[in-house]
C-alpha cells in the first residue's frame, strides 16, 4: 500500500503549486464553462428572431403605403421617420435597417402590378441582418395576403396557386441550440479532467526526471508499479475532483440559460448532471493514464507540454467532428472512450433514451483502454531509460 | 560490503539504430567496499564512476559481470539490495515545494517505515546532520549545502548499512565540504560501508582508506593510499593516479 504514500506526497506537493491549482480548480470548473456558455448564449440570442419583440423600423415615403405601415405595426413593428440618406444610415449604423416604399409603389399597387420596395440591410452587421430577415418575412406574410385578395379580385380560389401543402414539424424535444449546448456538456467535462491533471501528470513524471530527484526514487526498496500506481492515484484525485466541480458548476450555469434559447426539452436538473457525470466518469480513469503515459514518455516539462498540447486536440475532435457530421451512434463505436462518452452524454442532456448495453460498452473500453494505457508507463519506468 | 566482478555496460548511441554503434561505458570494473572503511572511486569526469554506481545500485543492469550488496545479488535480488543501500547520485534534486522534513519522511516512509517510526527516524536524522536550522522550511530556496544534507538523509532513511555518494562535495563550500566528511566518517566508525566517488585528488586522499581509480571505464589500480603510492613508486596521490591510467607523470 505504499502507492498511497506517493499519492500523498504528490497531492500535497502539488497543492502548493498555484499553476496545477488554477488549472484544476479554477480554469476548467469555472472560468471556461462561463466563457463557453457565455458566448454561446450571445450567439443564439442574436440568431434566433423574436416575432413578438416590439422593435422600431425606419420608413422613407410611408405615407405612400399606410395600410402596409398598419401591417406593419399589428406585427409589433413601430414605424418611424427614416433619416434623410437611409443607405448612409444603414452603413453607419444609426439604424438597423431601413425600408423604402418607392415613389410608384401605391400607383403600381392599385393597377395590379408588382409594388417595389427596397430594404437597406447591413449584412457585416449582426443585428442588422436578423432585423432584415424579421422584416422580409413579415413583407412575405402581407404579400401572400395581397396575392389571395387579387385572385379574389379576380374570381379565382388562392388554393389554386397552393399546389402543395407542406408542413414542416421538429420531432426533437428542442431547438438546434439545444443540440449545441447539450454538446457543449461532454466537452466541458472532457476538457475540465484534461486540465486538472495536466501539471500535476507533467510535475510528477517529466518533472521528476527534470528535477533529478527520480533516481534517488527508483533505487528505493519500493516496486516501481507501486511508484506509477501512485502518481497516477494522484492525478486521478485531481481530475476527479476538477470534473466534479465542473458538474456542480454546470448545474449552476444552466440555471441562468434562458429556456426559450435552449428548448424546453433539455433538461439540467440535478439528476441529469449526476447521471451525466456517472457516464462520463470511466474518463476520469482514460484521460489520468493518458497523461501519466504521455508524460513519462517524455524528458523534460516543456517536452511533455509539447505532447499532451497536441493530445489535447483528441478530447476536442469528437466535439468539433459531431458539430459537422452526424454519426449513428452504433454498439461498436462504444468501445471507443471519449467519442462513447460524447454521444451517451449528448443524449442523456436531450433525454433521448440510452440503451443501458451502450453504457456497459463505452464504460469496458475506457477503462480497458485505460488498462492498457497504464502497462505502457509501467514499462516506461521499468525501463533503464527512464534515467537517461 | 560492495563487491563488484567484471562489470560491463554499453549504451546505445542516442539516435543510433544499430546495436553496434553502442558505446562501451564501462568494462571489467572489479573492486571491493568494505564495511567500517570509506572507499574512494576516483576517476576524471566521464570515466563510468556514475554508471558503475547506477549498475550497484540496481537501477541499470549490467551486460556482464556480477556484483553483490552485503551478499545480495544485483541482478536478482533486486529489492534486497535497495534495502541494505542508501544510495545518493549526482546532483540528487529534492522537492522544492516541501520542507527538508518532509522530503526525508516521503523517502522514510516509502521504504515502508510507520508513520510513527518515519517522524522518529526523520528527527534523528536532522539531529545527526545537524538541520534543525531549516528542518521546516520549504526547500526552493536552499543552499547548495542545505540540499546535500537532505539528500543525505533521504538516502540514509532507512538505515542502511551500505551508502553510496556519487560526488556529494559537489558544489560545496570549504566548510559544507569538512561538514560532509565528518559526517560520512562518523558512519564510517559506526560500521557502515561508505563508497565515494569523486574526480577530486585531495578530497580523496583526505577521506578514504581504500581507493579504486577508474579511467576509461576500467579499475586500474585498487588498494589502500599507501599501496597505490607504494605500487606506482609516487609519492603524491596525483602523480600516482596520472601513472595507474597509463600516462606517463
Amino acid at each position: 500500500m505504499r502507492f498511497f504514500v506517493v499519492m500523498a506526497k504528490e497531492i500535497l506537493d502539488n497543492l502548493r503549486d498555484k499553476q496545477t491549482v488554477f488549472y484544476a480548480l479554477l480554469f476548467g470548473p469555472i472560468l471556461l464553462p462561463v466563457m463557453l456558455g457565455g458566448s454561446i448564449i450571445g450567439s443564439l440570442k442574436q440568431l434566433s428572431v423574436d416575432f413578438d419583440e416590439v422593435t422600431s423600423l425606419s420608413v422613407v415615403n410611408m405615407e405612400s403605403a399606410p395600410n402596409l405601415m398598419e401591417f406593419l405595426y399589428s406585427n409589433n413593428i413601430d414605424v418611424e421617420k427614416a433619416p434623410d440618406n437611409p443607405e448612409k444610415a444603414v452603413l453607419r449604423g444609426d439604424v438597423p435597417i431601413v425600408l423604402k416604399v418607392m415613389p410608384d409603389f401605391d400607383e403600381a399597387l392599385r393597377a395590379g402590378q408588382p409594388a417595389p420596395l427596397t430594404v437597406y440591410v447591413n449584412e457585416g452587421d449582426k443585428d442588422s441582418t436578423k432585423q432584415g430577415r424579421r422584416v422580409v418575412a413579415l413583407l412575405q406574410g402581407y404579400e401572400r395576403t395581397i396575392n389571395a385578395l387579387r385572385l379574389q379580385h379576380r374570381g379565382i380560389d388562392s388554393d389554386v396557386f397552393n399546389s402543395l401543402d407542406i408542413s414542416r414539424e421538429d420531432v426533437s424535444l428542442d431547438g438546434a441550440g439545444g443540440q449545441m449546448i447539450a454538446s457543449l456538456i461532454p466537452f466541458l467535462l472532457i476538457i475540465s479532467m484534461v486540465m486538472g491533471g495536466f501539471y500535476l501528470a507533467i510535475d510528477t513524471t517529466a518533472g521528476e526526471r527534470e528535477r533529478q530527484s527520480l533516481e534517488p526514487l527508483l533505487s528505493l526498496p519500493l516496486n516501481r508499479f507501486e511508484l506509477v500506481l501512485g502518481k497516477f492515484g494522484a492525478t486521478l484525485c485531481f481530475v476527479a475532483l476538477s470534473s466534479i466541480l465542473t458538474s456542480i458548476s454546470i448545474f449552476f450555469l444552466f440555471k441562468f440559460f434562458p429556456t426559450d434559447i435552449i428548448g424546453g426539452g433539455l433538461n439540467f436538473d440535478g439528476l441529469t448532471i449526476t447521471k451525466a457525470f456517472l457516464v462520463a466518469s470511466p474518463l476520469i480513469v482514460f484521460i489520468s493514464a493518458v497523461l501519466i503515459t504521455v508524460s513519462a514518455f517524455t524528458r523534460s516539462s516543456k517536452e511533455a507540454q509539447t505532447y499532451l498540447g497536441i493530445l489535447m486536440v483528441i478530447p476536442m475532435a469528437p466535439f468539433f467532428i459531431l458539430q459537422f457530421v452526424t454519426i449513428r451512434s452504433e454498439l461498436q463505436s462504444m468501445l471507443l472512450p471519449m467519442m462513447s462518452q460524447y454521444q451517451l452524454l449528448e443524449r442523456i442532456v436531450l433525454g433521448d433514451v440510452t440503451p443501458p448495453l451502450y453504457i456497459v460498452f463505452s464504460v469496458i473500453g475506457t477503462l480497458a483502454s485505460a488498462a492498457l494505457l497504464l502497462l505502457v508507463a509501467f514499462k516506461l519506468y521499468s525501463r533503464d531509460r527512464i534515467l537517461m | 560490503m560492495i563487491d563488484a566482478r567484471d562489470l560491463k555496460k554499453a549504451f546505445a548511441k542516442p539516435g543510433a539504430s544499430k546495436k553496434s554503434e553502442a558505446v562501451l561505458a564501462v568494462s571489467h570494473v572489479s573492486f571491493t567496499a568494505a564495511d567500517g572503511q570509506i572507499t574512494g572511486l576516483l576517476g576524471p569526469n566521464g570515466a563510468g564512476k556514475s554508471t558503475t554506481l547506477r549498475m550497484l545500485a540496481t537501477l541499470i543492469k549490467p551486460d556482464e559481470g556480477r556484483a553483490s550488496i552485503d551478499g545480495f545479488d544485483v541482478r536478482n535480488d533486486v529489492l534486497s539490495v535497495r534495502k541494505q543501500l542508501g544510495y545518493m547520485p549526482h546532483n540528487a534534486g529534492i522537492y522544492p515545494r516541501l520542507t527538508a522534513r518532509e522530503n526525508v519522511n516521503y523517502f522514510a516512509r516509502l521504504c515502508g517505515m510507520t508513520r510513527h517510526d518515519a517522524t522518529k527516524r526523520v528527527d534523528e536524522l536532522m539531529e545527526q546532520l545537524g538541520m534543525h536550522g531549516f528542518a521546516d522550511r520549504r526547500s526552493a530556496g536552499f543552499s547548495q549545502g542545505q540540499r546535500t544534507k537532505v539528500a543525505l538523509a533521504r538516502a540514509l532513511a532507512h538505515r542502511p548499512q551500505t551508502l553510496m555518494l556519487d560526488e556529494p562535495t559537489n558544489g560545496l563550500d570549504v566548510m559544507g565540504t569538512r561538514g560532509l566528511r565528518e559526517i560520512i566518517r562518523d558512519l564510517a566508525n559506526a560500521g557502515h560501508c561508505v563508497l565515494f566517488s569523486s574526480h577530486i585528488m585531495q578530497e580523496v586522499s583526505a577521506l578514504c582508506d581504500h581507493i579504486a581509480i577508474i579511467s576509461d571505464g576500467k579499475i586500474a589500480i585498487e588498494d589502500t593510499l599507501e599501496g597505490i603510492k607504494s605500487r606506482t613508486g609516487e609519492e603524491d596521490l596525483e602523480d600516482a593516479f596520472v601513472r595507474a591510467i597509463g600516462e606517463s607523470p
